[in-house]
């Protein structure tokens, strides 16, 4: 039923992106030849991009994509002339509107920054000064660069904000960055970047930070500036998915060099290097779940600069890897056809990738509950006697060796209940069932160790997660003395290599200190960390939503193959619904502490019930270039405060399918679809079935009134 | 955000790296300090087999004429006793002093940042309070009040330092564990049924490491001023111990006549702070993530 709704509303934005194939003859806005950067440290040179050439073509999307370390970022530095003390270009040329800008003087770059090039960074709270008001951050651009009046840039900033979609721009522009959402702060960002009018706009990950739902309607906004502008965009990002819809022309960067560039429908389509055929291979795809398809994880790291082959720099990760051909020096770009290169001695060679088939047998379906939560609720006091309701009457259970997914924005709070369950904060009321225990108000201080033991934790930042002062296998190593798992010195540090090698870390890490590991491999350890108790439930919270794609697969497919050799109950955190869709046996979804609607996997990606899971679905992007593109559920507005919680249905003041007051005022009732399949909503679902989207829908209320 | 260029030299810090404390071999600031320190601790220690001239028998035939010669380098003092000696082993004296109350303020110190910043809530507040209230406090009345009432020695001027110091240090540590107590590993210590006394001294103080050593530099060299200041109020060491704040006072009368008789303990002074705060200078450069 979604795809009717969607295919009504195909929008024809999204066509727009992919036609815009700039004809060759024109020359480029943005050209890049032999680019070399190079990074001066005191004892050594780093050569962070060894040679680099591209074109951006007047109003075309460019995507670069790549793992991190890659040299995207230094790229869109040197454009710039950004590259700080160290960092220098020493060869190459970048040539922007037939102006040279390697060796161009300050004062020549000054001309060109802000002006005809701007940038839009990862960060918008790093971007913009808290001190002052967006107002004059905003005017500053127009003032400076376009030698417009006060009142005037003030009046340019205002219309700009409406351009982004920004409600209240009058008043937007007298508040600080803080009292902004992330959302808003980027599309104020984006505003700011736009208002000189540039030629050339500098996207570097601009929503890695941001919710799925908020990071499509900020996609779908610079799509739209974009054709109103007539900006050409180089886009960052290690995301293909979000590429996929936005760029017409896709460079996959590996290490410094391009490996491949093409036509994004066409790369999508023929990936030709093996790189580029891996990348889009370990990204999770919404179509599928863990019983038909297991993620392809790229073996190996990214080399650093100083260990980069000779010949293909990928060469080492390449299972076609043929010594004589593959690590040539002379390794030159070959074109597919007009428009397409790769940078692969044996391209001709390698057709896409089979996806590795089925391999994941289903559960024991008559398994007993691991856990249950009944009606958990967490309430924190806050000043003027307030309270900030975190979670309310959340219940759901998973079976023994079942992953149950916990989804939702940030915000909703999933976080908090994972650390209610494994006891570093107590809930106010409800009960959680483990093990013929209640443990929802038993702090891990108060936890009997066994109980200790058994459930534990993943958690989601590699920088975090390991302490800096010990080594890497010093956590594991506690937590098997600890727990008395082995005696004696010689037995833990067995156990420590087998689970570093059950991890498939090689064991002589044990001893490095985390800063001498890569986000993977400290995850990795994380992992190992948390078997090593014998847990019988794990609580991972977005354990892998810091790295990247390709390590992202391995990870994920190493957890699941761990939890199904150890029988493992798992609560699986995260924001990445595709991911979701691979790992998960059931999935909860969560807004504004609340669960929304739960059901199996199939029952939530074959038919979500709730407006709110559709509008997460629909946000998803999708890397196949074929599978019709469907408008994307823009949700109105920002997630309410939680200590000011809606009255009626939490999602009412952002549905966009609102039945009417009903929405505001009551409760919605909870109803029970089938055995698995719960929704909380005023819409009844059997009725949303067959009426397409935004229609008044007929009013029939029959379930129970929810508990709250 | 220029900061995101040096993002690719950071790999380089994946390699095995070398132990932080030595990287302050490549700070040139960092190598005066140490010469600087080194030095004074080199002679402090090697003052009594070094050829030195009594610090405290006074050479009476000089002190006609005090100024600097063969025989005494660096002149007499007032009561003719020969400067360079009564410099060196006041060396002594303030590089026992020194280190020692600034670590004893750091014990006290640490413990009280430790609590306040992990416990938070009322024993924090508690412990905050109580610190504000003795920061709030001029140090220099707070040492004369002391040392005047408590009289004279080691151990008052250690016990009167680690009172104006500990609630400086306890700040540092406060918010220093507020920041690392939230930090995953410390959940995952938890989660393992660590104890409290365990997750603050091997999970947080460890990492606590850096800025503190830092901030003991830092601290070595004040506590060596205000020694000094104490000596020139006369409630250092009590004579005939060679103290270089005392040795400026003796000879503040003569000031006009032998200026050098004044200024040379000041250089020493000087030139010792000057070498722990390069040195605090230099390990916070290696430190630096």
């Amino acid at each position: 039923m979604n795809m009717e709704v969607r295919n009504a509303q195909k929008s024809a934005s999204q066509f727009d992106l992919s036609n815009g194939t700039p004809c060759t003859d024109q020359e480029p806005l943005l050209q890049i030849r032999d680019l070399r950067i190079e990074f001066r440290g005191q004892d050594e040179t780093v050569v962070a991009v060894p040679g680099l050439s591209l074109d951006v073509m007047r109003g075309e999307s460019y995507g670069l994509v790549g793992e991190s370390g890659c040299g995207k970022s230094t790229t869109a530095m040197a454009i710039l002339g950004y590259l700080g003390r160290t960092g220098a270009v020493t060869s190459g040329s970048i040539r922007f509107d037939g102006e040279e800008l390697v060796g161009a003087s300050p004062r020549q770059l000054r001309k060109v920054r802000g002006r005809r090039i701007a940038m839009v960074y990862q960060d918008p709270m790093s971007a913009l000064n808290p001190v002052r008001t967006i107002g004059a951050q905003l005017a500053e651009v127009p003032h400076l660069h376009l030698g417009a009046g006060r009142a005037q840039a003030l009046e340019m900033a205002r219309a700009m904000l409406r351009d982004v979609r920004l409600p209240d721009a009058g008043d937007m522009l007298k508040r600080y960055p803080h009292q902004l959402s992330g959302g808003q702060q980027q599309r104020v960002v984006i505003a700011m970047a736009l208002l000189a009018r540039p030629s050339l706009l500098l996207l570097d990950e601009p929503t890695t930070g941001l919710d799925v739902t908020v990071e499509a309607a900020v996609l779908d906004l610079i799509a739209e500036l974009r054709h109103r502008y007539q900006t050409s965009l180089l886009f960052i990002s290690h995301n293909l998915g979000l590429i996929a819809e936005s760029c017409d022309r896709l460079g996959i960067m590996y290490s410094g060099e391009l490996v491949e560039e093409g036509a994004t429908a066409e790369i999508f389509r023929r990936p030709r290097h093996p790189y580029t055929q891996g990348l889009i291979a370990c990204i999770p795809d919404v179509e599928s779940d863990k019983h038909s398809r297991s993620l392809a994880a790229i073996p190996g790291h990214i080399p650093l600069p100083h260990e980069r082959p000779q010949g293909c720099l990928f060469g080492p990760r390449c299972d076609g890897f043929v010594a004589g051909s593959c690590d040539r020096v002379d390794l030159r770009s070959d074109e597919v056809e007009p428009g397409h290169q790769v940078k692969c001695a044996r391209w001709r060679d390698f057709s896409r990738r089979e996806e590795a088939a089925v391999i994941v047998p289903d559960r024991d379906r008559d398994a007993g509950d691991a856990i249950c939560l009944t009606n958990v609720t967490k309430l924190y006091g806050t000043s003027r006697g307030r309270s900030l309701t975190a979670n309310e009457a959340v219940s759901f259970s998973a079976k023994e060796g079942e992953i149950v997914a916990l989804v939702g924005e940030s915000g909703c709070g999933k976080s908090t209940l994972a650390r209610i369950v494994t006891g570093l904060d107590q809930a106010t009321s409800g009960e959680i069932r483990l093990a013929d225990r209640n443990i929802a108000e038993l702090q891990a201080r108060a936890r009997p160790k066994q109980l200790l033991q058994s459930v534990q934790m993943i958690f989601q930042n590699p920088d975090s997660t390991l302490n800096p002062s010990h080594s890497a296998a010093f956590s594991i190593r506690r937590s098997l003395i600890k727990f008395g798992i082995r005696k004696g010195k010689a037995a833990v540090d067995r156990r420590v290599r087998e689970l570093l090698e059950m991890v498939r870390l090689n064991p002589d890490l044990a001893e490095r200190k985390p800063e001498q590991l890569s986000g993977g491999q400290k995850q990795r350890i994380a992992i190992a960390r948390a078997f090593a108790a014998d847990p019988n439930l794990i609580v991972a919270d977005e354990p892998v939503s810091a790295l990247d794609v390709s390590v992202q697969a391995a990870v994920v497919t190493l957890l699941l193959d761990i939890q199904r050799a150890n029988k493992t109950t798992m609560l699986f955190i995260s924001h990445d619904l595709a991911l979701v869709r691979h790992v998960a046996d059931r999935v909860v979804v969560m807004y504004l502490g609340k669960v929304m609607e739960q059901g199996t996997v199939a029952e939530i990606f074959g038919g979500a019930a709730h407006p709110y899971t559709q509008a997460l679905l629909s946000s998803i992007r999708s890397t196949d270039p074929d599978r019709s593109k469907a408008a994307h559920i823009q949700l109105q507005g920002e997630m309410p405060s939680p200590v000011d919680v809606p009255r009626g249905c939490r999602f009412a003041t952002r549905c966009h399918r609102k039945l009417g007051d009903i929405c505001d005022q009551e409760a919605p009732p909870q109803r029970r679809l089938s055995s698995s399949h719960e929704i909380l909503c005023h819409i009844d679902p059997t009725a949303t079935q067959t009426v397409s989207d935004g229609a008044t829908l007929p009013l029939n209320i029959t379930g129970e009134p929810a508990n709250d | 955000m220029a900061l995101e260029s040096t993002a690719p030299l950071m790999n380089v810090a994946k390699r095995p790296a070398r132990p932080k404390w030595r990287r302050i071999f490549r700070s040139k600031t960092a190598l005066v300090g140490l010469f600087l320190v080194s030095f004074w601790v080199v002679a402090a220690v090697l003052a009594p087999i070094l050829p030195l001239q009594s610090p405290t028998k006074p050479d009476v035939m000089a002190m006609a004429n005090p100024f600097p010669s063969a025989v005494h380098w660096l002149g007499v003092d007032i009561l003719g006793r020969d400067i360079l000696a009564r410099l060196i082993f006041g060396a002594r004296t303030v590089l026992l002093v020194a280190p020692l109350s600034v670590a004893v303020a750091m014990i006290v110190g640490i413990s009280m940042g430790m609590v306040a910043g992990y416990y938070g809530g009322r024993v924090d507040a508690v412990i905050s309070r109580f610190s504000d209230i003795i920061l709030a406090f001029p140090v220099l009345v707070l040492y004369v009040v002391l040392i005047a009432n408590i009289g004279p020695s080691v151990i008052n001027i250690v016990i009167a330092t680690t009172i104006a110091s500990a609630p400086g240090i306890g700040r540092i540590t406060r918010g220093l564990v507020l920041g690392l107590k939230q930090q995953e590993y410390v959940a995952a210590a938890r989660l393992r049924a660590e104890s409290t006394l365990y997750i603050m001294l091997v999970e947080l103080l460890p990492n606590c490491r850096g800025m503190l050593i830092v901030d003991g530099c830092l601290r070595i060299g004040y506590t060596i001023i205000t020694i000094g200041i104490l000596g020139f109020l006369g409630l250092g060491l009590p004579p005939p111990n060679p103290d270089w704040g005392g040795m400026v006072k003796e000879s503040t009368t003569v000031l006009n006549v032998w200026p050098f008789m004044s200024v040379e303990p000041s250089i020493a002074i000087v030139s010792l702070v000057l070498g722990f705060n390069l040195l605090a200078d230099g390990l916070r450069e290696a430190w630096k993530p």
